[in-house]
């Protein structure tokens, strides 16, 4: 779980042995294969999956997990195997999504609050009023206004990473406007737009990205979550989320229809948790246990 | 103290406002034009023309959001398209069941994960608190639907223990089992974060002056532990349940449908899917006022907790 503002600036020397540390964590080495493998399982998906996701064969309707259906088949006969992999395919994008363009833009708000004195209070007031709104009523009103889909549940996760993001980027930016090479680039004459982006951007990105890391396995949580509330990928799509709503129709008769999909959003988030702990850690060993 | 909480309550305004206006977009975007579900399918256009102006629909929107604003203070959420009950009638069916789960999950988990929190921070480094921590990390993980299927399709279906769909009644009249298997589940989303930062806050003060202090004076180690540590980690875990309480509603949100508990949470689902929108644009709103007050609550907490707070 994230702390609400990890601390992560740190001189440029400690970053050199940072993948050194990482290497010799055994536990973010086993977390780092298990994401990684998942992700090229997903992206390879069209290539190693088997069966197709979209092939219904009632005859063979619900069947456990056997050799030739590895983990099992759905209500309708469809390989779970295919469909994990198709749906680890969207959920990891629709997380993706969420944490690259919330956080992309989350980062430029805080970075402008922290340049722009005056805009600071404007945009950090918007933030905390977007802070009001839980993701996943977020969720559920772009999904009533906009009718549920995978670009409303993308939506949703965009708008609730911003505002954390925000406040993030803004702390870590204010502390670099108060180093003196700020002062030095405005003395020289360097353009603001070159402040923002060479001095102060650069500067914030490494705090940035290891509190998205951290955030990565929640957004996927709360994602897969509103596509199991109905609200995200419709069928016959497949989405993590959404299959283990659907399964649950079946739990008592094939239990592994909605425990295969929702195992592997388990592995995905847990996965990412610990590898996102872990790369806080490196980065700040004071933090360690 | 007073100062502190009446400012709280002041940035609090432009949130609710910001509540407001979001459910009001929620009532204007709507794919479904309102003047053409009242007429009906086969209205003529000047009936049609007629409820518009009716309903004001031809004003400035901010004229319309003035008096949507005036509306919801009155009590007016409008009717449900599917039931035609009042919006507020719903809800009032609603908020108790919400509530009893939301309390009975946080009755549950703040208790254990203290517990445990604080086990494994005296018993560091052993078996027992690399067990609580590794748990509390599979916890942080755990979608809550997992935690929910798991729950239904042993506890509930094979081993035939609690009832796993509905609520019976109120806690107090027979309810209790029905009530049960819900709030494990939600509370199975904040027992791992409160065990973690317990530890972790019970760690940090175990380690300072004040303890070695206490310990010097000849207390007892659990006095030490309850006393002196347990009492300083409870600011950062209060903090941390408000921050948690996106989760909880989150959660309570999957629960509730999962469950066929009737919250506001499953209105609000069911609505959404039945293009019901203002029954879904009340439960949002008051899903969002839950949230809004339960914030509030763990800053006055937090102020009373520790009074150093409110001089910053």
């Amino acid at each position: 779980m994230s702390a609400a503002t990890p601390n992560t600036s740190l001189p440029p020397k400690r970053r050199a042995g940072l993948l050194a540390r990482l290497m010799r964590d055994r536990v973010a080495l086993v977390a780092a294969l298990v994401l990684g493998l998942m992700v090229i399982a997903a992206l390879l998906a069209p290539w190693v999956a088997p069966y197709d996701p979209y092939f219904t064969d009632l005859p063979i309707a619900m069947q456990p997990p056997s050799a030739e259906h590895w983990f099992g088949t759905d209500n309708t006969g469809r390989d779970m195997l295919s469909r994990v992999l198709y749906g680890t395919r969207n959920t990891l994008m629709m997380g993706l999504a969420g944490v690259l363009i919330g956080g992309a833009l989350g980062a430029l708000l805080g970075i402008l609050a922290a340049f722009y004195k005056r805009i600071d209070p404007w945009i950090m007031r918007t933030v905390d009023i977007m802070l009001a709104f839980p993701a996943i009523l977020i969720g559920l009103a772009v999904a009533a206004i906009l009718g549920s889909g995978l670009s409303a549940v993308v939506f949703a996760l965009v708008v609730s990473t911003v505002p954390d993001v925000a406040r993030v980027a803004r702390g870590a930016a204010v502390g670099v406007m108060g180093q003196e090479f700020i002062e030095a680039g405005r003395a020289v004459g360097v353009s603001n737009r070159t402040l923002i982006w060479r001095y102060l951007a650069l500067n914030c990105i490494s705090t940035i990205a290891v509190f998205l890391t951290l955030r990565f396995g929640q957004v996927i949580l709360v994602g897969s979550s509103l596509g199991f509330l109905g609200m995200g990928a419709q069928p016959p799509v497949a989405e993590l989320g959404m299959m283990a709503a659907q399964g649950r129709d079946f739990l008592f008769m094939a239990p592994h229809i909605a425990t295969v999909p929702s195992l592997a959003i388990f592995a995905i988030v847990l996965a990412a948790n610990l590898l996102g702990d872990a790369v806080r850690d490196a980065l700040d060993p004071r933090l360690q246990q | 103290m007073g100062p502190m909480i009446a400012r709280r309550l002041l940035v609090s305004l432009p949130v609710l406002v910001g509540i407001l206006f979001l459910c009001f977009c929620l009532m204007q975007v709507a794919p479904a034009d309102p003047a053409l579900i009242i007429a009906g399918a086969d209205a003529s256009p000047e009936i049609v023309a007629a409820i518009r102006l009716d309903l004001g629909l031809d004003r400035p929107l901010l004229i319309q959001f003035a008096e949507y604003i005036g509306r919801v203070a009155r009590g007016d959420l409008g009717r449900s398209i599917i039931s035609n009950k009042s919006v507020i009638e719903e809800l009032e069916a609603t908020i108790g069941p919400t509530t009893e789960l939301m309390v009975g999950a946080m009755l549950l988990a703040v208790p254990l994960g203290l517990l445990l929190g604080t086990i494994a921070a005296v018993r560091r480094g052993t078996l027992l608190d690399r067990a609580i921590v590794a748990l509390s990390v599979a916890g942080v993980s755990m979608p809550v639907f997992f935690v929910g299927l798991l729950l239904i399709q042993y506890v509930g279906y094979l081993w035939d223990l609690l009832p796993f769909t509905g609520r019976t009644g109120p806690v107090w009249d027979g309810g209790l089992p029905s009530l049960i298997l819900p709030c494990l589940t939600l509370g199975s989303v904040l027992i791992g974060p409160i065990a973690r930062l317990t530890r972790t806050a019970v760690l940090e003060v175990l380690g300072a002056d004040f303890v070695r202090t206490a310990r010097a004076k000849g207390l007892r180690e659990s006095a030490v532990v309850i006393h002196h540590a347990l009492r300083n980690a409870l600011i950062p875990v209060v903090t941390l349940v408000g921050l948690q309480a996106a989760f909880l509603l989150g959660g309570a949100v999957v629960t509730e449908t999962m469950f066929s508990w009737p919250g506001v949470g499953r209105l609000a689902v069911g609505a959404i899917v039945s293009s019901d929108f203002p029954t879904a644009q009340g439960a949002i709103m008051i899903l969002a006022l839950a949230f809004l007050l339960i914030n509030l609550s763990v800053d006055i907490l937090y102020v009373v907790l520790d009074p150093r707070v409110q001089r910053t």
